[in-house]
């Protein structure tokens, strides 16, 4: 009898703790993706251990990428204004194009190394990625949705259920996972095998003559804004453009609502700027030579035009150049072109 | 003797085991939006600001938050931040009582608050969930990215002036302004919490101090606050506007 009792209480003892951890028997369906930082690259400002990027939360996320059902009229995807070809931006299009074709105020920008961005879109007005999408999905003149909305459309595809049940623990179609989803595809997009990261790397590769002239303008000329292997400080300034009438776009004064931020845009990386014309948050400028056009001649004076650009005497600057100048640099630029970026097919489409 | 050691070893083992599940019961919050120690009015009475002007509301909401109660000695029950996140809308009367349960045992002399989204929160503690309730109650700046964490809508006239229309909208802006604040209150009777217990919190929300509390705000001289530096005043008289009615 106590021997019985003895046996009693050890499966008590057993089965007293047991909870559903000790049942769940882990199978592996959905390894974790390699999130590798470029050997010339910063750390990210993306904390990737919160979450960090999974086969199936990547295959997700780029699935919710490329789906109109994150917009009302079920055509505007992320990738209708974000396209790979251009380094995800949109050519045709000077400002961004929305449902039913409502027109935005803003030129797309382009998507690769956002874990290394601290703040999104032109003027800031997002301070995390995970945040980011919220803009473009609920804005009327872009995706017109709302999250309730695109929820329930979710909600009634036999293969988002499954695929938010692979990518997520609590297999919740959700804002938070939806969001975290689209990180983990984002997160991944790093470009960094351009010509010049051959050669920040001493992988072998070596400017032109004409190259290395641009390269060394650049960084006397340039580089203080457009700063370091990200080619942008992440700052927020005016470079002089004329304002446009038709948008008057106040820049990041929309985001802090301080006059001191009138007309400040947030200074663009330089990657892959071959591909993403364009330029300018409302893409007035055609080409890298009116871009430099602009900045040797264009320029015009305000309250809140950069210090950079201007003389001890408050004059305009500008950036000088000769013609021969701006080819040079021209031609650097075109070192920071990623064709193995633009052509990886684990972020196409198809 | 050896049977009823083993026994009692038994029942302590499952006993032990449920160290988890203490004892926990529930805390009611009411939130009375009042002018002047009256329940507000939307659109109909018309009230009377430090500034001589007078105002009628249409709309009023404000996001609560980050919801911890605190025992004596400092002992903090955070409430789950997950389900943490409220909109109180004055038109909705069941937007005004927030049900917390699961509240550990003990006794609490101090619960604070939130007002608003905190940017640390961002990324972390499926705070996004919370986005649908933000946006079906247009609290969501959509171009942004951020929560209007007040909404607070009327008409007003100014002294010897023409009638027009006041919109006050407070959140952070990006990371250049944190509006969010936190509010303790003291909770004079002290409400303990047992096992299966309910205790009602009644927090009244003095709106008359949205204009009139640390800093003074006149609608004529600033009628539309959206993003505008000048938020962060409004928001600081918001954290003073909050005082426990009753506690039981």
């Amino acid at each position: 009898m106590i021997k019985n009792i003895g046996y009693i209480v050890f499966i008590l003892l057993g089965a007293a703790c047991s909870s559903e951890k000790d049942e769940y028997v882990p199978i592996d369906k959905n390894p974790k993706l390699e999130f590798t930082i470029p050997s010339n690259f910063p750390e990210p400002s993306y904390n990737v251990t919160l979450n960090p990027p999974t086969e199936k939360g990547f295959e997700l996320g780029k699935k919710l990428f490329y789906d109109g059902r994150l917009s009302s009229d079920g055509v505007i995807s992320c990738g209708f204004c974000h396209i790979q070809d251009f380094a995800f931006t949109h050519h045709t299009h000077i400002v961004s194009h929305g449902v039913n074709g409502a027109l935005g105020t803003r030129n797309a920008q382009p998507l690769h190394n956002l874990a290394f961005m601290n703040e999104f879109t032109w003027d800031g007005a997002a301070i995390h990625l995970d945040l980011q999408p919220i803009i473009p999905i609920t804005a009327e003149v872009e995706m017109n949705e709302s999250f309730t909305g695109i929820i329930k459309k979710l909600e009634e595809q036999p293969e988002y259920v499954t695929l938010f049940g692979e990518a997520f623990e609590d297999q919740k179609i959700n804002s938070e996972n939806l969001l975290k989803a689209l990180s983990q595809f984002m997160i991944m997009m790093i470009s960094s095998n351009s010509k010049y990261d051959k050669i920040e790397r001493s992988e072998g590769s070596v400017f032109t003559d004409n190259e290395a002239a641009g390269f060394e303008l650049f960084t006397s000329k340039c580089a203080s804004c457009h700063e370091g292997t990200l080619f942008t400080d992440q700052s927020y300034r005016n470079n002089g453009l004329p304002i446009d009438p038709e948008y008057n776009d106040i820049g990041r004064n929309r985001v802090t609502g301080l006059v001191s931020d009138l007309y400040k845009f947030k200074v663009p990386t330089l990657r892959n700027i071959e591909l993403t014309f364009p330029y300018m948050h409302d893409g007035r400028l055609k080409t890298l030579k009116d871009v430099l056009d602009h900045y040797s001649d264009g320029m015009i004076d305000s309250e809140t035009l950069d210090p950079e650009f201007k003389n001890p005497d408050g004059t305009i600057k500008g950036i000088p150049l000769t013609e021969e100048e701006k080819q040079q640099i021209i031609s650097f630029l075109k070192t920071l072109t990623d064709d193995n970026f633009v052509n990886d097919n684990r972020f196409s489409e198809f | 003797m050896k049977k009823f050691t083993l026994i009692i070893l038994a029942l302590i083992t499952l006993i032990s085991c449920k160290d988890d599940d203490v004892n926990v019961g529930i805390v009611n919050l009411e939130f009375k939006n009042n002018i002047n120690n009256d329940a507000i009015n939307l659109n109909t009475i018309s009230y009377t600001n430090l500034s001589n002007e007078t105002y009628t509301v249409s709309e009023l909401k404000y996001i609560i938050s980050n919801i911890v109660l605190i025992k004596e000695n400092g002992d903090e029950f955070i409430y789950p931040i997950a389900d943490s996140y409220f909109v109180v809308n004055e038109e909705i009367s069941s937007s005004k009582q927030i049900s917390l349960s699961n509240i550990n045992a003990g006794a609490y002399t101090k619960i604070r608050f939130g007002v608003g989204v905190d940017q640390s929160n961002y990324p972390l503690n499926e705070v996004a969930n919370f986005i649908p309730t933000a946006e079906e109650n247009g609290m969501l700046w959509s171009w942004s990215a951020g929560y209007k964490f007040l909404k607070f809508e009327g008409s007003f006239i100014p002294q010897g002036g023409t009638a027009g229309d006041f919109l006050l909208h407070v959140g952070s802006h990006g990371t250049a302004l944190d509006n969010y604040k936190e509010i303790t209150l003291d909770i004079s009777n002290t409400i303990t919490i047992g096992d299966g217990t309910t205790s009602n919190l009644s927090i009244q929300a003095d709106i008359s101090k949205i204009f009139d509390s640390t800093f003074t705000h006149s609608l004529e001289e600033k009628s539309d606050i959206q993003v505008d530096p000048d938020s962060e005043k409004i928001a600081n008289n918001v954290q003073t506007m909050f005082t426990i009615l009753t506690a039981n």
